[in-house]
């Protein structure tokens, strides 16, 4: 006898791979601000997975800074492991990420930053995890998109181009590069996607 | 009044092992008339065929591997004084013999429920700290401590009573008085019932009124005034480990015992730690203190020993450790709130229906406050408080000082006017600055950062600080690199040297 399947189901759930641009379902998601963005990433960043984003450490945030200012208005902490530099605080407000719940973990050794970065996403009190990793291995990057999975809390890794050779169990790769309008996404992976496409998400001269 | 006595039979060994019953055979010795003689033995001395009352070297004889100690009277007193910090959370009023605690427990009875939860919560607390215990209970407190001692489990309730229980105990029990003992033998009487139902006048003359005294007390006809144990201010206690320990995992469960001992401390004053201070012993160098912090006042055992194990995870030994010490020296009033009582942590107490309701509202309101709290506290004590750190603006123009650190969620007490100001001045800002400004190469004049940098036109000019001393005059830019990426760059109206600041993209 041949079992039904909820084709339905699987679809709303990411879970079927459909051979052509699929969306997520729009409560698995959060918006990215940029139409052209969101467009790439299927529907906006995945809530509860491993996202890396590779290019200068510093490059990548501007992309993440609205849906930062999203997840900052949710009573839990925004958690910093390991900042490259000063995350500046006026422009930040100014920018709507409420500084309140935002958490900084500095001066950490290589060990001690994945240590944060897995209990932090796994505690459940965190409404997302931005980490800048020094050298971080396969099984550890496993680790922590389980921790996303199980604390269901989005951490975002940056990390350096030369890590795009390395495989990844991440859910979501994005290469970022800046160019004169703007930056330019290229995604590297998605899961229920093929990579290789990109964009161009414009930022104005503030990076905004 | 309603008195339990608490009598710790195995006290002098158990100063020494506590809560170490699987260690191996320990004899506790005293001498008598010039002879070390057995006093007490553990359960492995006895399997060996050690016996209270033998001679050392004939106990020596039997098990090689005895560990022996000298009686310590003063230990045994500091472990009462320990206990009764413990019991303070059970009783306001606090009296002891050797090696026997007397709470008056009459007050506190309808607030633990019934007599028998109390007693079943003070043995299995007791049996946690590691000492087993007789007891009993009396309207008295000498017959509290005479049932104790000779006929544990006895309770007896009121004062008729009284009489019947303590009838068939020899009258050794009551007084160590040799004369008036062997007079009492000489009568031909045994046991206090006998000597209650001698005419009282008589009996007075014949024993003096010492005696009496002690008959009148033991029945309550005579006020017994006793020195009450007070509180101290501070809480300290030292843990001598058996063993050496090398190993800061093995130091989890004595202090999971000072912890214990801590929190009912804390119970009995109505107050929460906040800051606990740990000492490890070391034998022949100083001590090795740390700081235990939690993020708010506490007494739940449990989590501090989470914090604690996550602390000693980072803690390296520098010797062996020989014992454990805790001190707290402040502690706070916890606010009011009975949170326990409505939880059914401290008694059984039947609650109605709609109190029970409320309750779980309000637990499932702290449960995110909670999660919070105890994922910084783990944070903190194992990376260090000053690396797990909130972020806030300042009231400054000066992008150095337009920013601070602070205590985690403590940014929100900026004033509104501030945040405004800074947000409106913050839009031209970059997200990234950098700590200290990067002087750039400027050859004829336009700055260089992996190629020449293409100015946007017009500059933000922040010219301030001059009353203290570290004031500054630049003329901001956002510049655009070759490359495409987008910086903060400044041009030092002083010296007219360029500098890169921060980053936008």
């Amino acid at each position: 006898m041949v079992q039904p399947v909820d084709l339905d189901g699987l679809k709303h759930s990411g879970a079927l791979w459909q051979g052509r641009r699929n969306l997520l379902a729009a409560d698995q998601v959060w918006a990215s601000g940029w139409r052209v963005l969101d467009e790439l990433l299927g529907g906006g960043w995945p809530r509860a997975a491993l996202i890396e984003l590779l290019g200068e450490a510093h490059q990548g945030l501007p992309l993440v800074l609205p849906l930062l200012a999203g997840l900052s208005r949710q009573a839990r902490w925004l958690v910093w492991v390991a900042p490259p530099h000063v995350p500046y605080a006026p422009a930040l407000q100014a920018r709507d990420v409420c500084l309140e719940h935002v958490l900084l973990i500095r001066d950490l050794s290589a060990a001690q930053g994945l240590w944060a970065a897995e209990q932090t996403l796994k505690s459940a009190a965190c409404s997302g995890v931005l980490l800048w990793p020094q050298q971080v291995r396969t099984a550890q990057l496993r680790r922590l998109q389980l921790a996303a999975e199980q604390g269901s809390c989005p951490a975002i890794l940056f990390r350096p181009l030369r890590a795009a050779d390395q495989g990844s169990p991440a859910a979501l790769r994005l290469r970022v590069r800046p160019v004169p309008l703007g930056l330019e996404v290229a995604l590297l992976k998605r899961r229920g996607a093929w990579g290789g496409v990109s964009c161009i998400v414009p930022l104005d001269r503030f990076g905004a | 009044m309603l008195w339990l006595a608490l009598y710790l039979p195995q006290l002098p060994l158990e100063v020494f092992a506590p809560a170490r019953r699987q260690a191996g055979p320990l004899a506790i010795v005293e001498s008598s008339a010039g002879r070390e003689r057995i006093s007490r033995c553990n359960a492995a001395a006895q399997a060996d065929g050690l016996r209270p009352g033998m001679l050392l070297p004939t106990a020596l004889a039997l098990c090689a591997g005895l560990a022996v100690r000298r009686r310590a009277p003063a230990r045994e007193r500091r472990a009462l004084d320990d206990l009764a910090a413990w019991a303070y959370q059970f009783s306001s009023c606090i009296a002891f013999e050797p090696a026997l605690l007397l709470l008056e427990i009459g007050a506190s009875r309808r607030l633990f429920g019934d007599l028998t939860t109390l007693q079943e919560r003070i043995r299995c607390g007791l049996e946690q700290l590691g000492y087993r215990v007789r007891d009993g209970m009396a309207p008295t407190a000498l017959a509290a401590g005479l049932l104790a001692r000779n006929r544990s489990g006895c309770r007896v309730l009121d004062r008729d009573e009284m009489r019947t229980a303590v009838s068939d105990l020899p009258l050794a029990c009551l007084t160590r008085d040799a004369a008036a003992r062997d007079l009492i033998r000489h009568i031909g009487l045994q046991t206090l019932g006998e000597v209650l139902a001698l005419p009282r006048p008589e009996l007075v003359r014949r024993v003096g009124p010492r005696l009496a005294l002690l008959l009148d007390r033991l029945l309550g006809l005579a006020p017994d005034p006793r020195a009450q144990w007070q509180p101290p201010r501070h809480f300290e206690q030292t843990l001598e480990l058996l063993g050496e320990i090398g190993q800061t995992s093995a130091l989890v469960f004595p202090a999971r015992r000072l912890l214990l001992a801590l929190c009912g401390f804390l119970h009995g004053c109505g107050g929460g730690a906040q800051r606990l201070r740990w000492g490890l012993v070391h034998r022949d160098r100083p001590d090795t203190d740390f700081d235990q912090g939690l993020l708010d006042p506490s007494r739940d055992p449990e989590r501090m020993l989470a914090v604690f194990r996550e602390r000693i995870e980072r803690l390296q030994l520098p010797a062996p450790v020989i014992g454990l010490g805790l001190r707290v020296d402040d502690w706070q009033i916890l606010d009011g709130c009975n949170r326990e009582l409505f939880a059914g942590s401290v008694a059984d107490s039947p609650i109605d229906d709609r109190v029970a309701d409320s309750a779980d509202d309000r637990a499932v309101d702290q449960t995110v406050e909670r999660i919070d709290k105890a994922l910084l506290e783990r944070l903190a004590n194992r990376l260090g408080e000053q690396r797990v750190r909130g972020l806030r603006c300042r009231a400054d123009h000066r992008p150095e000082y337009a920013w601070g650190l602070c205590a985690p969620g403590e940014a929100g007490v900026e004033l509104a006017a501030v945040a405004t100001a800074a947000s409106r001045q913050g839009l031209s800002q970059p997200p990234w600055l950098l700590t200290q400004p990067l002087p750039l190469p400027a050859p004829r004049g336009v700055p260089h950062h992996g190629g020449a940098l293409r100015l946007a036109d017009r500059p933000e000019r922040i010219e301030t600080g001059w009353w203290d001393g570290r004031d500054i005059a630049r003329d901001y830019f956002i510049a655009q690199g070759p490359a495409g990426e987008c910086l903060w760059v400044f041009r030092d109206r002083r010296d007219g040297g360029w500098y890169l600041h921060g980053f936008f993209v």
